[in-house]
């Protein structure tokens, strides 16, 4: 609980610092390489919080975010941290009164990398060649969503706040669910994500 | 302010259980899916006991849910079953979502269920989910005239490093025999298949044959009913088949003899 207030802490201290550079610096013309936004995310089977940089296509339906994510154990019985890289395609966007406005539907895909001795990318040389056929480090994923946002003014700038929700699942439970239809029902293999995001625009 | 409005709400929807996911490889567990080994061997415990014990025999039930379920069925349409031995790859991934799902199926059991771990089981966080799951890796239990030994055989998970199977414990195992019982040895991987360490192979079978009461062992992995003297030592060696292959097998034991029958669903 601890580790994870200070790990909230540090991610929130990163935004506000992100925030407070750009209204020093960069006022007219972002460089380039900075991020277009910062995403924090509950859930999702990238990690119990994740949060971390990101891009947003010219039209703002396509973003891709790298993510790093931590576990604590606690709330998974083992301390995991992952990095993901995520990107989420969200067509169609309805404005609403007083700056509001939903993206209605979003899907997305992510593939997700946990540390650990215990993961393997390949698999040791005292296994045969294929004896088991998947990485147990890396996890490719996909999503269904939507968000909701609206401008906000932080630091004396308007700044695109947005929440968002996925439901998704990942390749190992597909699997399972289409093997196993009369057990498993859609229910138990999706899961639900919750996350904010923060704009620079 | 809103911020933290997000992060108050975040916070409060950790409360639920199965609608939010952290990570494939977690390792959350209700306690009433804590120490089922434990728990199970006290239900056996509790059962009554008489001069022929049946019991049931059946394995790797990795990714064949579906199965799993019709396993269940016609296992509760068998008569005098006491428990079900499940010879491991109980989950295909290692994945706590997979032991969960087994464990909901088999909980239909009119029986208690005792479990030996598989190689798949040991894949990832495994081996530690079953440990929190269902026990230790290496146990034992008796019942009415026969001792169960369940050992972990999944020698290959290890690479190799000559401490499974821990061949020590099962010699210890089986010299703690008292009343003379049948000793029954269950693992996952048989002593002759090229999972299970090469250099152990004849330190396994002969403690298993240099011990009297021992007349048979029970296995799963190869997903084939199978069986044979494959030593020349006296103990019977009987695999079990797969849930995918839709087979199991039921076992009577009595003071001096055994049978083992094969069914299929």
């Amino acid at each position: 609980m601890k580790a994870m207030k200070r790990y909230l802490l540090s991610l929130l201290l990163f935004i506000s610092l992100h925030s407070l550079a750009q209204q020093t610096g960069l006022r007219s013309r972002r460089s380039w390489y900075l991020p277009d936004h910062l995403k924090l995310q509950f859930a999702g089977n990238i990690g119990f919080l994740s949060g971390g940089p990101g891009y947003v296509s010219r039209n703002k339906t396509l973003e891709t975010d790298l993510l790093f994510g931590f576990l604590p154990q606690k709330f998974g019985g083992d301390a995991l941290v992952t990095t993901t890289l995520k990107t989420t395609y969200s067509p169609w966007r309805i404005g609403l009164k007083n700056g509001y406005y939903v993206r209605p539907f979003s899907i997305g895909a992510y593939l997700s990398y946990t540390f650990g001795p215990q993961f393997d990318t390949k698999w040791p040389s005292y296994y045969p060649a294929g004896y088991y056929w998947w990485a147990t480090s890396i996890r490719p994923g996909a999503y269904l969503g939507g968000k909701a946002g609206r401008n906000v003014i932080i630091n004396n700038r308007r700044r695109p706040l947005e929440l968002y929700y996925e439901l998704g699942t990942y390749d190992l439970l597909v699997i399972s669910y289409v093997q196993n239809k009369s057990f498993l029902k859609l229910r138990d293999i999706v899961s639900l994500s919750l996350g904010v995001k923060l704009g620079f625009d | 302010m809103l911020r933290w409005a997000c992060v108050g709400l975040v916070l409060t929807l950790t409360s639920c259980d199965d609608l939010f996911q952290y990570n494939p490889n977690e390792e959350t567990l209700l306690d009433k899916d804590k120490n089922l080994t434990a728990k199970n061997i006290e239900r056996i415990g509790l059962l009554p006991v008489s001069d022929t014990t049946r019991f049931i025999l059946m394995g790797d039930s990795q990714r064949w849910y579906d199965e799993c379920e019709e396993f269940v069925r016609s296992a509760n349409q068998q008569k005098d079953i006491s428990f079900v031995l499940h010879a491991g790859d109980i989950s295909d991934f290692g994945l706590t979502q997979e032991f969960k799902w087994v464990n909901e199926i088999m909980t239909r059991l009119k029986y208690p269920y005792v479990t030996v771990i598989g190689n798949h089981d040991v894949v990832a966080n495994g081996s530690a989910t079953y440990r929190k799951m269902f026990g230790p890796l290496n146990y034992s239990f008796s019942f009415g005239h026969d001792r169960f030994i369940f050992v972990n055989t999944n020698s290959r998970e290890y690479a190799f490093d000559g401490s499974v199977p821990d061949i020590s414990w099962l010699k210890a195992q089986l010299a703690h025999n008292p009343g003379k019982k049948n000793t029954i040895v269950v693992g996952h991987v048989p002593p002759f298949d090229a999972d299970f360490d090469k250099n152990l192979e004849e330190a396994y079978t002969n403690a298993l044959a240099d011990d009297p009461t021992v007349k048979f062992t029970l296995y799963g992995h190869q997903h084939r009913f199978y069986e044979g003297q494959f030593y020349d030592d006296g103990v019977n060696y009987h695999l079990t088949t797969s849930m995918g292959a839709r087979g199991y097998m039921v076992i009577s034991t009595w003071k001096g003899g055994y049978n083992v029958e094969r069914v299929e669903f």
